[in-house]
C-alpha cells in the first residue's frame, strides 16, 4: 500500500539514515519500509552477534580505546589526518551508513576496549582476529552499504513523485 | 584430543562481546548475508512488494550457486597448480 504525499528528497534521505526504511515510510511505501528496516537492522545485529561489539572499530582510537595522538604535536590523529585515519579502518565507512545505531555501538566498543582498572592487560572485550570476526564485520558493513542503496532509492522515488505532482 | 579442540571446549561465549564459536562452519554464515542482500536488493528493484519473496528467493539461489561454482573452480585450479608445481 502506498500513497504519494510530497516529501523533500533531502528529508527522505536523512530520515533513511536515522532509521533504515524511514525514508520509504515517509513517501508512503510502508511494506517496503518495514521489509528493509527489519532486514538491515537484522544484518547489523547479526554482525555484532557473530563478531562481537569490537567489530565496530572506530577511526582515531587505538586497541586500548584511547585516542591515537600524533607523536610530534600530541594532536588527535583523527583531526590531524582524518582521511588517512578513516582509510586505515575502511569498514567503518560502511558501518556508519547504517545510521545512529553505529554511533551508539562505537561508544560501547570504545568503552569495552579500555583496560580494566585492576588489570591493565585485560579489557572486557578483546579485539578478535579470527575469520568469524571478519565475517561479522562484513555483515555490519554490508548492512550500512545496503542502507545507502535504500536511501538513494527512497530519495529518487520522492523526487520522481514530486515531479509527477508538480503543475505543468 | 588436539590442543585446538581443548581450547575450543574451554571457550566461553559472551554474546556481543566475543566472536561466535562457529570456527568449523563459518562458511554457513554467508547464507543469511546473501539472503539479506537479496531481500533488500529486490525490495528496491520490484515495483510491487508482492513479488519480493519469490524474486529474492530466486536471487539467493543464483548467488549461492555462483559462489559454490566459483569455490569449486578455484579449488580445482589450486589442485591443478599444486599438481604441476609441487
Amino acid at each position: 500500500m502506498s500513497d504519494t504525499r510530497p516529501q523533500s528528497p533531502a528529508l527522505v534521505a536523512v530520515a533513511g539514515w536515522i532509521l533504515p526504511g524511514l525514508g520509504y515510510w515517509l513517501i508512503g511505501h510502508r511494506a517496503r519500509a518495514v521489509t528493509v528496516c527489519i532486514t538491515i537492522l537484522s544484518l547489523f545485529t547479526l554482525g555484532l552477534l557473530v563478531a562481537g561489539i569490537r567489530s565496530v572499530d572506530v577511526p582515531g582510537y587505538n586497541d586500548d580505546g584511547k585516542l591515537t595522538l600524533v607523536p610530534s604535536t600530541d594532536q588527535p590523529a583523527i583531526t590531524a589526518h582524518p582521511i588517512s585515519e578513516i582509510l586505515n579502518k575502511p569498514w567503518y565507512i560502511g558501518q556508519i551508513l547504517a545510521g545512529p545505531i553505529t554511533i551508539l555501538c562505537s561508544d560501547y566498543s570504545i568503552n569495552l576496549s579500555k583496560p580494566l582498572p585492576d588489570n591493565p592487560d585485560v579489557s572486557p572485550a578483546a579485539k578478535a582476529h579470527v575469520r568469524v570476526a571478519e565475517i561479522g564485520t562484513l555483515y555490519s558493513a554490508v548492512a550500512g552499504m545496503l542502507n545507502l542503496l535504500v536511501i538513494i532509492d527512497a530519495a529518487h522515488r520522492a523526487n520522481r513523485s514530486n515531479s509527477e505532482k508538480a503543475p505543468a | 584430543m588436539t590442543p585446538m579442540t581443548l581450547l575450543a571446549q574451554a571457550y566461553v561465549y559472551h554474546p556481543f562481546l566475543d566472536p561466535l564459536p562457529v570456527w568449523n562452519v563459518w562458511y554457513l554464515l554467508l547464507v543469511p548475508l546473501c539472503a539479506g542482500v537479496s531481500i533488500v536488493w529486490k525490495s528496491i528493484k520490484c515495483e510491487s512488494m508482492r513479488k519480493v519473496p519469490s524474486q529474492s528467493a530466486g536471487l539467493l539461489f543464483w548467488i549461492l550457486l555462483t559462489m559454490i561454482l566459483a569455490a569449486a573452480g578455484l579449488a580445482a585450479l589450486v589442485r591443478l597448480i599444486e599438481h604441476f608445481i609441487g
